[in-house]
């Protein structure tokens, strides 16, 4: 199911900014029209230039009448982003493409903000089949919603567990197999903690790393998770032949809490033991540059974080032999957590067309290779199997690389972060109430109560 | 006969500010002050007016961007006033007031009084840039910079008082201690504009009444007392109105040191306000948490100035 905003909906919502409320007025302006004889098309793109420039210059060699404008977002986190695009539209200044990452996909799609994309792939079926055939299906039913694809996916980051080699080498410790266990990692932790006031293993409260991946791999999450009906147009076009595409469906839902169930509650137990213990210095509200600060200066031993950190740390100038990456540790499970980014086209936009075929046409490989995200520095994981590869990674590290995308072949019940339409107070709630439980204000049982009962009332509200 | 003068035909208008009339001398004089305020005016009814008429008017409604506004009446503020994290961040944000209120004022007014004391003309420049510099950064820069400053491990605040002896201060993590943090960071960017208040109203104290205090055997603690403070006045009311209702909109550093975390422990009327309706999509509901704060900040300034004829000298 869509929910699609026509064109004079999407007029008629942006038009109706609080000042044409409070008078009664509603503008009828073609906001998303050009000006009238300008033959050149302008396409508002959510982007930095510094990431696109040879991206759309080789664009413009193939569709010289499209201009792209490119508009800067930035933001703390996903959310942050989201509500920044979110008061453009309200200012009736909306992008025509924007960027969303798994926090936002929903949020976008389920509002019909964003174009479902499903007959348009099927249109470019032989175009988009190299493309689809080099993504794994988790990726790409992670950008589906209700049977829907609304983007086509350009990164991903599933948490995997960075180590700082020299503190490892310090604690007489090598780099732990890939099947690995909680209680190796505890041990792990432990060694590396006091060395040169160092801790062994530090994380922040937010919700993609934090201490998700641990309710993760001990087979829960705080959200019940589903499969949404549909999607079979995907999976037996461009994916008839993967057997990780069986049993997928028409993207994720999450319909109800679960917060306070007793597997919850033994993940976060565990974290908050983690500081009770020692092994992990002060946690509190961040990004990853918080964390990226105390790892290259040898103060943490272990870290959640995704393919995305190893051009960070390289950046920061961390040689490249001075970390590695390895699966996260095994509990019941060793089911990861992950985020995808792409571009998303705005429902209602003039040059719906345009923007399509300026999607597509940054997915193909060539483009993708050129694109600043990904070159001369990967700062973030790019989706294509082929593209990681032993060449990216040999400037930057990390040695195994082929952990990030192993997380999705040789772990193919890898999920995304939960992340439904109202994932922005969603994710208020589920910081709030960490906070609270690692900073011992609250029990971890009264932590996950609270988050419960505030999740609960949020589900009622929709 | 007697002849007459033949008038030239005006319209309405050129009669109307004709300047062979007193009456359309006057109007030409008020039509001339009113072009010359009309930029204002007009600015004023954009982006002042118009956003606050905006914000009330939003408040009766259910608007998340996507959808059509509905109106929903008294709704946002039924459910305002039943929202236990809407007390909460008031509370929080008074707490913060009165901590940095305090401080800023009374620091601000010592540091003003010692540089006017300075003879060297040179040392002072140097004492008033220095000072006023934290004024000139960046809020979030500061925020992100004393962040880190403030981690209870790594930061370079607990390290020093480790080396005196004092346990590890969970500065941005516990409960009891974060305002005081929030509060420390805002001072100490804040006080610099404080101060050049100060020490404008420090330099313009009339020397005559000063010498005459000092003649009569005031010094120190009793001139500063009666004398200095009373002549102050006006300045202590003007720097202690605009700093509180600045400091009732608490926003930036909270917001980048703490998320107004732990749980609720430093979240502002404002951050909530923000968040509400640019992270929840309750544009309805952030109007009329701003319109509450808005009220707020309306009495506690009236009550200020109706106390300030009890203490205020203006003559």
């Amino acid at each position: 199911m869509t929910t699609k905003i026509s064109r004079r909906e999407m007029l008629k919502l942006t038009a109706a900014s609080a000042v044409a409320m409070s008078t009664g007025l509603v503008s009828s302006t073609k906001i998303f029209a050009a000006p009238p004889g300008q033959d050149t098309i302008t396409l508002r793109f959510q982007e930095n230039e510094q990431y696109y420039a040879e991206v759309v210059e080789a664009f413009k060699q193939q569709f010289p009448n499209v201009n792209i404008e490119y508009v800067t977002v930035t933001g703390i986190d996903h959310a942050e982003v989201a509500s920044k695009i979110l008061s453009q539209l309200a200012a009736g200044t909306p992008v025509d493409i924007g960027y969303a990452a798994t926090e936002a996909t929903q949020l976008y799609a389920g509002e019909g903000l964003a174009l479902p994309l499903t007959q348009r792939v099927l249109d470019s079926k032989e175009e988009l089949a190299e493309y689809f055939a080099d993504v794994s299906p988790v990726l790409t039913e992670t950008m589906m919603y209700e049977g829907d694809l609304y983007q086509l996916p350009r990164d991903f980051n599933a948490a995997n567990m960075y180590f700082n080699t020299e503190l490892l080498a310090k604690a007489g410790l090598e780099m732990p197999p890939a099947e690995w266990t909680k209680d190796d990692f505890v041990e792990y932790a432990r060694a590396m903690t006091g060395i040169d006031g160092s801790y062994g293993y530090g994380w922040t409260n937010r919700l993609w790393g934090s201490w998700t991946p641990w309710f993760f791999v001990n087979n829960t999450n705080f959200l019940v998770e589903e499969r949404a009906p549909g999607g079979e147009w995907m999976w037996e076009t461009f994916y008839a032949d993967d057997p990780k595409a069986q049993g997928r469906g028409g993207g994720w839902r999450w319909p109800a809490p679960q917060a306070n169930n007793p597997e919850m509650l033994e993940a976060l137990e565990f974290v908050v033991s983690l500081t009770r213990d020692g092994l992990t210095p002060e946690v509190g509200m961040g990004t990853g540059e918080t964390l990226t600060g105390f790892f290259t200066s040898g103060k943490l031993g272990m870290t959640p974080a995704g393919g995305f950190w190893s051009g960070n740390l390289y950046n920061q100038g961390m040689p490249k032999d001075a970390f590695d990456v390895q699966f996260w540790p095994a509990w019941k499970s060793q089911r990861h957590q992950l985020g995808v980014g792409a571009a998303w086209i705005l429902n209602g936009s003039q040059h719906e067309d345009e923007a399509w075929e300026f999607v597509k046409f940054t997915t193909k490989k060539e483009i993708m290779e050129i694109c600043g995200l990904f070159n001369p520095v990967t700062l973030t994981t790019p989706v294509r199997r082929s593209m990681n590869n032993e060449e990216r990674y040999s400037v930057t590290g990390p040695a195994n690389w082929q952990v990030f995308y192993a997380t999705l072949d040789e772990r193919p019940d890898t999920g995304p972060i939960p992340a439904p339409v109202f994932s922005i107070e969603m994710t208020d709630i589920y910081t709030r109430f960490t906070g609270l439980a690692v900073n011992g204000d609250m029990t971890p049982k009264e932590a996950l109560d609270g988050m419960q009962a505030e999740l609960e009332a949020l589900y009622a509200r929709q | 006969m007697v002849s007459q003068a033949i008038q030239p035909k005006r319209n309405r208008i050129t009669q109307w500010l004709a300047a062979d009339t007193m009456e359309g001398i006057r109007r030409q004089r008020a039509l001339l002050g009113y072009l010359f305020i009309a930029p204002s005016i007009i600015g004023l009814l954009i982006f002042i007016i118009g956003p606050m008429i905006a914000t009330f008017a939003l408040s009766f409604f259910k608007w998340n961007v996507f959808r059509p506004p509905e109106f929903i009446n008294f709704e946002n503020f039924t459910r305002l006033f039943s929202d236990p994290r809407v007390f909460t961040a008031f509370r929080n944000t008074f707490l913060l007031v009165i901590m940095t209120v305090v401080m800023l004022e009374i620091l601000a007014l010592a540091l003003a009084l010692s540089v006017h004391r300075l003879a060297s003309r040179p040392l002072s420049y140097f004492f008033r840039t220095s000072y006023f510099l934290p004024v000139l950064l960046s809020g979030a820069a500061v925020a992100v910079t004393l962040g880190y400053m403030f981690h209870r491990d790594f930061g370079v605040i607990n390290y020093y008082l480790g080396l005196l002896g004092i346990p590890k201060i969970s500065w941005l993590t516990d409960s009891n201690v974060v305002l005081w943090s929030v509060s420390l960071t805002t001072v100490w960017r804040n006080l610099g504009f404080t101060f050049i208040i100060y020490l404008g109203g420090v330099s313009s104290l009339p020397t005559e009444i000063l010498e005459a205090a000092q003649v009569d055997g005031a010094y120190g603690w009793r001139r500063l007392k009666s004398v200095v403070l009373p002549l102050l006045s006006p300045t202590i009311l003007f720097a202690t109105v605009t700093d509180i209702i600045k400091m009732l909109q608490f926003f930036d550093e909270p917001f980048i040191m703490t998320r107004g975390g732990p749980g609720d422990a430093s979240r502002t009327v404002v951050m909530l306000m923000y968040e509400n309706a640019f992270g929840n999509l309750a544009f309805g509901y952030g109007s009329a948490i701003a319109l509450i704060l808005f009220a707020v900040i309306l009495l506690v300034t009236g009550i200020q100035f109706a106390l300030s004829r009890r203490w205020v000298f203006y003559s």
